[in-house]
């Protein structure tokens, strides 16, 4: 554990994909305004991927938001390096349900891809795969009120993922999914990740999630949101979930982080 | 079927409908909608025909389905609803587009928004017909100034609509589209008129209808066709079984409108098809 003012790294001496620095942000409602973000130091690595925990109301969304471009910091900056300027730099999947009313599943997954103008025949091939990866096969030509609010949620990670972008910023994607369906979608998120190497930053308010994916999770302070410690996790991969959560090592850290995340929570 | 009883609520599946064809019949919505009409006639008919009703200001149904029949057979009918039909049909071309490219623009620029929409609040209360005098000083007597009066009509619905329609979208899709670096254009294309189309079909809807009131009206002004025309010729004349004709063509018009405005809905809005959002 780090003291508070320190640079959150993977290590010293490797190459930042995304570099935060001092970063803050302060919502102005009206008269009184709202720190939901300050003085927050991070480096990410290309290819790494970490776990954002943190209690409800302290800023994670604003933070993906602001590394998604959708908003912009008072106080700080963040550095993103990008490998090809012609590929899509980052997808978001939002907390909530974002998933266009309007489109059929299919033309929802295709989405980023239609944006681009990719040619027909490659955007079916690829919106295929994830639509069935995410098991929506049968429901690829439905509208989305056809389908339950964890359907849903499974097309959402599949438009984000069929867009390839070098980074996925991921808001709670699994929360709505019973725990079948989310051990199955964080092997294949795993899998996905292993074999494109993308730069994952996911946030979830489950510690155990966060320990069966990442290399890094980091655990955020009570509002205004900063960044409180950082625990790495080196569990050997391919992990997974359900040998991990056997292992007595995971318990440990689950414990020490949940400790930490119990004085955020209770000094709210 | 819900059947409760003292101690009991039993939730169980709705018994099977009647399945006789005229069972099916009696319970359709067309045949309510039918019905009432028809008894409506039936004792206007009759209280003309104790003279409770002056026969002046009231003719008998009768006497004008003959009428009625009887301009039908001529074929003269006809000649005066393509033509109200062609007058509403360009005119709300006319004034629907802009309507839809305005309310976009607006709906999705917070700048424009305050600068235009303002001037088009203020002119929205005038009585669109009062404009008919001045729309006709500039377009003439002819067709071009009721094109022109129906499309101002039918602007200022759309517009409204589908202003309403795009500010109303939820924000979270525009974060996506943004998110996947959607263009302007993009933008317009694939999130704001698809999210505001329900709004921008309630706007033709109500444009189509007052479209019809504004070319009734300028029907009466340098034309010899038209349904309008027909209207304002019999009370000339006080040739009133015309008169009802007349009547009776324009709310079937608008009747026929709203109908062709519901199936273009269902097709062209595929995700409202069972009442989802
Ligand atoms: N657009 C906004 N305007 C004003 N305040 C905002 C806005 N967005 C977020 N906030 C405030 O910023 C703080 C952090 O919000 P944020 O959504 O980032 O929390 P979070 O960590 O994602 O919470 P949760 O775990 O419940 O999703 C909250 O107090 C919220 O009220
Ligand atoms: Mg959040």
């Amino acid at each position: 554990m780090l003291t508070d003012n320190a640079v959150f790294a993977a290590s010293r001496d490797s190459v930042s994909k995304i570099r935060i620095r001092d970063l803050g942000k302060t919502f102005s409602l009206g008269q009184t305004e709202v720190t939901a973000l300050t003085k927050v130091n991070l480096d990410v690595t290309a290819g790494e991927f970490i776990c954002i925990v943190g209690p409800s109301g302290c800023g994670k969304t604003t933070l993906l938001r602001i590394l998604a471009e959708l908003e912009a910091p008072t106080q700080g900056e963040v550095l993103i390096a990008r490998d090809d300027p012609s590929a899509p730099l980052s997808s978001m999947i939002f907390q909530e349900s974002s998933i266009f009313p309007w489109m059929t599943i299919r033309d929802n997954v295709a989405y980023g891809l239609r944006l681009r103008g990719v040619d027909d025949t490659q955007i079916n091939k690829v919106v295929t795969h994830f639509i069935k990866l995410a098991g929506l096969e049968r429901f690829a030509d439905a509208y989305p009120h056809q389908l339950s609010g964890g359907m849903k949620q499974r097309a959402s990670v599949a438009r984000a993922f069929s867009n390839d972008p070098e980074i996925l910023l991921m808001d709670e994607p699994f929360a709505a999914l019973d725990e079948q369906n989310k051990a199955l979608l964080q092997e294949e998120l795993l899998r996905i990740w292993s074999e494109t190497r993308k730069t994952v930053v996911f946030i979830t308010h489950s510690i155990d999630e966060a320990l069966v994916l990442s290399d890094r999770v980091l655990v955020m302070s009570a509002r205004p949101g900063r960044l409180k410690a950082e625990f790495k996790v080196d569990f050997p991969r391919p992990r997974r979930v359900y040998d991990l959560k056997a292992d007595p090592a995971f318990g440990r850290m689950g414990r020490e982080i949940w400790t930490l995340l119990r004085e955020e929570v209770a000094g709210q | 079927m819900i059947v409760s009883s003292n101690d009991t609520v039993r939730i169980s599946a709705d018994p099977p409908k009647g399945s006789t064809s005229l069972q099916r019949l009696l319970r359709s919505d067309a045949f309510a909608s039918i019905a009432s009409p028809i008894v409506i006639l039936l004792v206007w008919e009759m209280l003309v025909r104790v003279q409770l009703l002056d026969a002046r200001f009231f003719p008998t149904p009768s006497s004008v389905i003959v009428e009625l029949v009887s301009m039908i057979r001529s074929g003269e009918i006809f000649v005066h609803i393509a033509w109200t039909v062609s007058r509403v049909a360009i005119g709300t071309l006319l004034g629907a587009i802009p309507g839809l490219v305005f309310g976009v623009l607006l709906g999705l620029s917070p700048v424009l928004r305050t600068f235009i929409q303002p001037a088009i609040s203020a002119l929205y209360p005038i009585p669109k017909i009062a404009l008919f005098p001045l729309v006709m000083m500039i377009f003439g007597i002819g067709d071009a100034s009721k094109w022109v009066i129906v499309a101002i009509a039918v602007f200022f619905q759309v517009f409204f609509s589908t202003l309403a329609g795009v500010v109303n979208i939820d924000k979270i899709y525009l974060d996506v589209a943004s998110n996947f670096k959607a263009s302007r254009w993009q933008t317009y294309w694939t999130i704001a008129i698809p999210g505001a189309l329900p709004f921008i079909f309630t706007g033709l809807q109500l444009g189509l209808g007052m479209a019809l009131i504004v070319v009734v009206i300028a029907e009466n002004f340098g034309t010899q066709v038209g349904v309008g025309y027909i209207i304002w010729q019999s009370w000339q004349v006080f040739e009133v079984r015309n008169m009802y004709v007349g009547l009776i063509v324009v709310a079937f018009l608008g009747y026929c409108f709203q109908l062709l405005l519901q199936r273009l809905q269902r097709a062209v809005i595929p995700w409202k098809k069972d009442g989802g959002t």
